[in-house]
């Protein structure tokens, strides 16, 4: 389980339900997706999850039909639908700007697709009601979009697309520009409809508590390649890579050197003398483009701790124990559930540490603490270029 | 959250510190208002006051041979006069000719903005849109002589079409009211490209994808898309083209000839060679109207297009909450 870029396949078929097999896309000199092979399963939340200019839109765009894939093939139940056109592909897009027409009110909005279909008109009445309905906007027919607010709007954009009983729905960022609580509420309101519907969605977002919340499966991009996929669960506990482990939450990295491998403990030391053990070798490259291995007495790697998995707890006696440091706390941010202190240990070390807000008390900045972690919460990483 | 309870929503109404306060007069004049002075001036100077001498002058009379207009004695009785047989055969040539000239600029221009906006890499559209402005650039009456020159019988237009054997004798199109519609199109065709290439752009590839997305080929996307959306483009292009068309005289009187001529010719004929105001402003008055009155019509049919296509596209949710 260390190193499976693509995902198993349902076996009986073959082939899943959106198959995407050696993608690659490049535009003049740039190549946003490098050989790309990606099986989506029928009727999962699948989240395209990344920074921006990853490639996770491109490779949106290319399953819509508006880019063209330099190489590969994009199979949909089966069929090879590189060739055709977007008008005929059945999947529909919701996108970041909602792109509702302005000229026309909310139904007629919503209805456009199905008259491009030829669907009777009682019938397309009725389906216009009922996805309405569905995304609870059932007063708002005869607006026209411009009368509708940035969260009304994103309703009709989704019930725009789901009126058409797409194979696939493609989410292009479709919250980036809705406020906190907004985004929070459309979340739970798009994984309802999605277990409602039992439609295949494939989400882009660069919000990874957006992908987190809602998302059966996460695929990590970075520059155009996939760096893992899995559930929200297992990519944030087991990260295959650095790139993963720095980007899904937040991630204290230690700059160590290897000092002992014993008995299947490795030991590392950092420029700060804080000595970290951990009961595993594994070293885990810095993204996918590495390769993992085993840890050898004087590699130079790069220890993970998450914050979450540090206690704080005020200077004591000093031990000099494997996994514990002494540091001063530089900053301390009440976060309602938990308190963030920031954490400097020996000069340079910057360590982030979150504890529950309940049952610990807040140590005032500057104070001197001890920090303590189990050894099970030390990953190892290398370098980008090395390891 | 107010997204999830729907009551049915009333627009907020306006609050007392939006409604607008009338201002004391000095401040409108020395205040930020101000500012708008050279605009307002503008319009006072150069349209109002012009335009109300016109209106007066076409209620005065000549007095004699050596006075271009008296105002003493006010009669409708110049209108009357201004609509000789020759003006209203003239007119409606010349409304012809400004209704055809639209037309045909529109079916010019809307695939040519199209395409300039749609298909045009950006990089070579200022080139495209440079080609397109150089010759409105350049004078008016320089373009309509290189037409005369173009289209006379002795030209190289005429000479090559005998040449290649299109035509048996030379090119006889040069002072008719052929010329003059070719020349008004070529004329007024930048006025109606513009702004319909500015809407067509405006209306975005984003909305064209979304139209894609939705199952709409090309053509539907343009005709329940693009097109809709590039209508204020349309009608503002219409407006442009029209307006100043139908009191074109410089086209009519290097193109057209005396069996090309146009009603801005009478116009300026009486204003300038017989020396009768009186007469020419009642013309001008019955010109303008009658622009504004096939403004309106247009208009009007425009209105009545959209209302049965709306009826048309529209769906009817049957419970008269659409």
């Amino acid at each position: 389980m260390t190193s499976t870029a693509t995902a198993e396949t349902t076996p009986d078929t073959g082939l899943d339900h959106l198959e995407i097999q050696g993608v690659k896309k490049v535009f003049g000199e740039n190549t946003a997706i490098a050989r790309l092979d990606l099986s989506v399963r029928r009727g999962e939340f699948l989240s395209l999850l990344g920074p921006s200019g990853c490639g996770k839109t491109t490779l949106l765009r290319m399953i819509a039909g508006f880019e063209h894939p330099t190489n590969g093939h994009i199979y949909l139940d089966g069929k090879d639908i590189v060739g055709l056109p977007p008008h005929r592909r059945p999947v529909n897009t919701v996108f970041q700007s909602y792109l509702l027409f302005p000229h026309m009110n909310i139904a007629d909005n919503i209805a456009y697709g199905l008259k491009q279909a030829k669907v009777p008109k009682p019938e397309i009445a009725q389906r216009v009601r009922d996805v309405l309905a569905l995304v609870q906007m059932e007063d708002f027919a005869g607006r026209k979009p411009e009368q509708l607010s940035g969260g009304q709007q994103q309703r009709i954009a989704l019930a725009r697309a789901l009126v058409n009983r797409p194979q696939v729905l493609l989410l292009d960022e479709p919250m980036s520009a809705l406020d906190r609580k907004l985004r929070e509420e459309m979340q739970l309101e798009l994984k309802r409809l999605h277990t409602k519907l039992d439609t295949t969605f494939v989400f882009v977002t660069h919000d990874q508590d957006e992908a987190l919340a809602m998302s059966d499966r996460i695929v990590v991009m970075y520059d155009g390649v996939i760096q893992q996929i899995g559930s929200g669960e297992d990519i944030y506990a087991n990260p295959h890579n650095g790139f993963v482990a720095g980007f899904i939450g937040k991630q204290n990295f230690i700059p160590a050197e290897v000092t002992s491998t014993d008995g299947g403990t490795a030991q590392m030391v950092s420029a700060n003398s804080t000595v970290m053990e951990t009961p595993s070798l594994d070293l885990r490259p810095a993204s996918a483009a590495g390769e993992a291995g085993t840890l050898s007495v004087g590699d130079r790697v790069r220890a993970a701790i998450r914050p979450e998995r540090m206690r704080v707890a005020p200077a004591g006696e000093e031990t000099g124990r494997p996994n514990t440091a002494r540091g001063k706390v530089i900053s301390t941010s009440f976060l309602g559930d938990v308190i963030q202190y920031m954490i400097v240990v020996g000069d340079n070390d910057e360590l982030l540490a979150r504890v529950p807000a309940a049952g610990n008390e807040l140590l005032a900045a500057d104070a001197e603490v001890d920090l303590s972690w189990d050894a099970d919460a030390v990953a190892v990483y290398g370098f980008e270029g090395g390891a | 959250m107010s997204t999830t309870a729907r009551p049915k929503q009333q627009p907020p109404a306006e609050t007392r510190e939006t409604a607008p306060t009338k201002q004391p007069l000095a401040s409108r004049l020395f205040g930020a208002s101000a500012l708008s002075f050279p605009t307002w001036a503008y319009v006072v100077f150069f349209f109002i006051i012009p335009l109300a001498l016109v209106i007066f002058y076409s209620f005065g009379y000549k007095p004699d041979e050596f006075t271009a207009i008296a105002t003493d004695k006010l009669s409708f009785d110049r209108y009357p006069e201004a609509m000789s047989a020759s003006f209203v055969s003239t007119f409606f040539a010349t409304l012809r000719i400004s209704i055809l000239g639209t037309i045909l600029c529109l079916l010019i221009a809307l695939p040519f903005s199209y395409w300039l906006a749609v298909k045009v890499s950006p990089a070579r559209r200022s080139l495209a849109l440079a080609l397109v402005m150089v010759p409105f650039w350049t004078n008016f009456l320089v373009r309509t002589l290189g037409w005369q020159i173009m289209l006379s019988p002795d030209g190289f237009l005429s000479n090559w079409m005998q040449s290649i054997g299109m035509l048996d004798g030379p090119l006889d199109i040069l002072y008719t009211r052929t010329a003059v519609q070719i020349g008004v199109v070529y004329n007024y065709l930048p006025l109606m490209i513009l702004p319909l290439f500015v809407a067509i752009d405006a209306s975005g590839k984003r909305l064209r994808e979304a139209s894609y997305d939705l199952g709409a080929g090309k053509v539907k996307t343009f005709m329940r898309v693009t097109l809709p959306m590039a209508m204020p483009g349309v009608v503002s292009g219409c407006l442009l083209v029209f307006i100043p068309l139908n009191g074109d005289y410089v086209t009519a009187t290097v193109l057209g000839g005396a069996s090309g001529s146009m009603v801005g010719q009478l116009i300026a004929n009486q204003f300038n060679t017989a020396q009768n105001w009186a007469v020419g402003a009642a013309m001008a008055m019955i010109l303008i109207i009658s622009t504004l009155v096939v403004v309106g019509v247009g208009f009007a049919l425009l209105k009545l297009g959209q209302t049965i296509t709306a009826r048309l596209n529209s769906v009817p949710l049957q419970d008269g909450r659409a």
